[in-house]
């Protein structure tokens, strides 16, 4: 047996794929540590789906070295596939068996599976475990095929898209369920198009656009994120101009309809004037929101402001939106468009 | 993991599949069944030429034979289209399960649903037809296997020219039924005849006379050499191209 890869669950280093001359992959570096959840995120067609697939074995690459638990992933050695749970985007399972038929049928290709009544309960499917596959509903039959990737306990599980389709409280319970792996000690690679979940979720996130990664890091760090400008966004109170506003000079600030918008490195001075004036007016600064760029803004700006004019204007949008007072939820803005996100959740 | 044991296991959960869905078993079991009991009372006794099998004694034989492909060829395309499609093969592909257990536990389920209807069918042909016991019961059996990997082989390789699970049901009968047809499996073929030179390129026709020929009295073992060569060619062959051209992901990815 080769030494299992260490404190390295998966370690890839120049990886290419090409699809006649299509490049679908093209040179790709980074490393997921034990324990932690790996974000890859990416537009569709960016290489993600090739690049998971090469590290599940479904694929072979052109070039590049990879090791998934310090095995190439591309022999398939069933060493490798008794430690690694793959949850696909499509659900595969027989829809004429039973949902405990089903996870028991899987149980048994595994070593030291995990019971089966365990699994069934950890995504939720005790009432269902007599029923058929095919009388589940869309989300159900993914938390069936979430509990057959985890019925062998392994160390590694990929999941492609795990909560397309959920409605909010059953992504809530998904993410649960994937918080509870990481503190077992298991590393998740995770596919998504939700910002609000490789937020709440990953520990590193990488960002592939045109087969190439354009950047990596903490959800928190991304991009320069930590670093970037707050946005402030108020009603202009009634009868003032933007001039009388008590704004120091070097700021340039802009009205969009009714409000007032501006940005700046460092709030804090700035606001304790503007609140304090507003407060000796004795009128409300209506709307106020002060804003960090979101996780989506980021990525946004990252994977396509080159090939969408448009783009630009999005993601001042979206990071200054009138809604985006300091949320705390979320889950109930699909797009991730919440204005204050918590922190890594665990 | 013992692959023999997980082979068995998978045998079990195919069976208990197979019998939860009706319509792979009305084509297998129904259809011979309903068939041989229509025609084989209104066949008369008069002898199928150059046989010594009666019309609705031959029309047994011949309803085996339509079952043993619905079950093999028909079945086996069927199951592996759809979960092909659906992505069920390609998750499979990714569990520590061997290729010869899963398709052993396929398989295995085809070999029960055969062997179930043999005893249907020809337990009908003995009690209502005065089928005789088989002469040559060996050869029975010999010629049955031969048939199952024949047609199951088959069943495999036009799963390659399956596009996709919709066009699977036109692809895999738009095969079956025309060589079914002039193969004599609805009606005996006499020898020579145009019709028989052309069933006489396929299987079918092949595993019709194998059989006939194993069920009747005769001196000699009973099998037919010739018959169960060109089978074996036929899946020899098509074993080469599924090896060689087998998918496991859906194609319209």
């Amino acid at each position: 047996m080769a030494d299992s890869g260490g404190d390295l669950a998966i370690a890839v280093e120049g990886l290419t794929k090409s699809y006649g001359s299509f490049v679908a992959v093209g040179g790709i570096d980074f490393e997921v540590r034990r324990g932690e959840v790996m974000a890859l995120l990416g537009p569709n067609g960016a290489g993600k789906t090739t690049s998971v697939e090469i590290l599940e074995g479904y694929r072979k690459r052109d070039a590049g070295r990879v090791s998934v638990l310090g095995v190439d992933p591309e022999r398939r050695p069933r060493s490798l596939r008794v430690k690694v749970g793959i949850v696909l985007q499509e659900c595969a399972v027989d829809p004429y068996l039973t949902v405990a038929e089903a996870v028991t049928q899987r149980a048994g290709l595994y070593p030291s599976p995990r019971p089966v009544g365990e699994v069934v309960e950890l995504v939720g499917l005790e009432e269902k475990a007599r029923s058929r596959v095919k009388t589940l509903s869309g989300g159900q039959q993914r938390r069936l095929d979430l509990g057959l990737a985890l019925v062998g306990d392994p160390e590694l599980i990929f999941l492609d898209e795990p909560t397309t389709g959920f409605d909010p409280s059953a992504r809530r319970e998904a993410w649960d369920v994937v918080r509870g792996l990481c503190a077992e000690g298991r590393t998740v690679v995770l596919t998504t198009h939700y910002m609000d979940e490789a937020q709440a979720l990953a520990d590193t996130v990488v960002v592939i656009a045109a087969g190439r990664v354009v950047a990596s890091g903490s959800p928190d760090t991304l991009g320069g994120r930590d670093h970037g400008e707050t946005t402030v966004r108020f009603v202009l109170p009634a009868g003032c101009g933007i001039g009388d506003l008590p704004l120091p000079a070097g700021l340039a600030p802009v009205t969009r309809g009714e409000f007032v918008e501006f940005r700046i490195a460092e709030p804090t001075a700035v606001l304790h004037t503007l609140t304090g004036w507003a407060v000796g007016r004795g009128e409300p600064l209506e709307g106020l929101a002060v804003n960090r760029p979101t996780l989506e803004d980021v990525y946004l700006s990252l994977t396509d402001s080159q090939d969408r004019p448009d783009s630009q204007d999005r993601v001042e949008d979206r990071g200054a939106g009138p809604r985006a007072a300091p949320a705390d939820d979320p889950a109930a803005a699909g797009t991730g468009a919440a204005g204050t996100e918590p922190g890594p959740a665990r | 993991m013992n692959d023999l044991l997980v082979a068995k296991e998978q045998v079990r959960y195919e069976q208990l599949a197979y019998w939860r869905n009706p319509m792979a078993a009305v084509f297998t079991f129904m259809f011979p069944i309903v068939f041989l009991i229509v025609v084989g009372t209104s066949a008369g006794s008069s002898r199928v030429p150059g046989t010594t099998l009666r019309y609705d004694q031959y029309t047994v034989v011949a309803m085996l034979v339509f079952g043993l492909i619905a079950a093999c060829y028909t079945n086996l395309a069927m199951a592996i289209s759809l979960r092909r499609d659906s992505g069920v093969l390609k998750r499979m592909r990714g569990t520590p399960i061997s290729i010869g257990s899963y398709f052993g536990g396929l398989i295995g389920s085809v070999l029960i649903n055969v062997a179930i209807l043999a005893v249907v069918v020809v337990g009908i042909g003995m009690a209502f037809y005065h089928l005789h016991f088989p002469y040559h019961p060996a050869a029975v059996l010999l010629t049955l296997l031969v048939g199952i990997v024949t047609f199951c082989a088959l069943g495999l390789a036009v799963t390659v020219i399956v596009p996709n699970a919709d066009a699977a049901p036109a692809v895999v009968n738009g095969i079956y039924f025309p060589i079914v047809f002039i193969s004599g499996v609805f009606y005996p073929l006499s020898d020579g005849s145009v019709l028989s030179r052309i069933a006489d390129w396929f299987p079918v026709r092949h595993l019709i006379l194998a059989l006939v020929r194993a069920f009747e009295g005769g001196p000699g073992s009973g099998l037919q050499a010739g018959d169960l060569g060109v089978m074996l060619i036929w899946a020899a062959a098509a074993l080469v191209f599924t090896a060689r051209r087998f998918k496991w992901d859906p194609k319209h990815k």
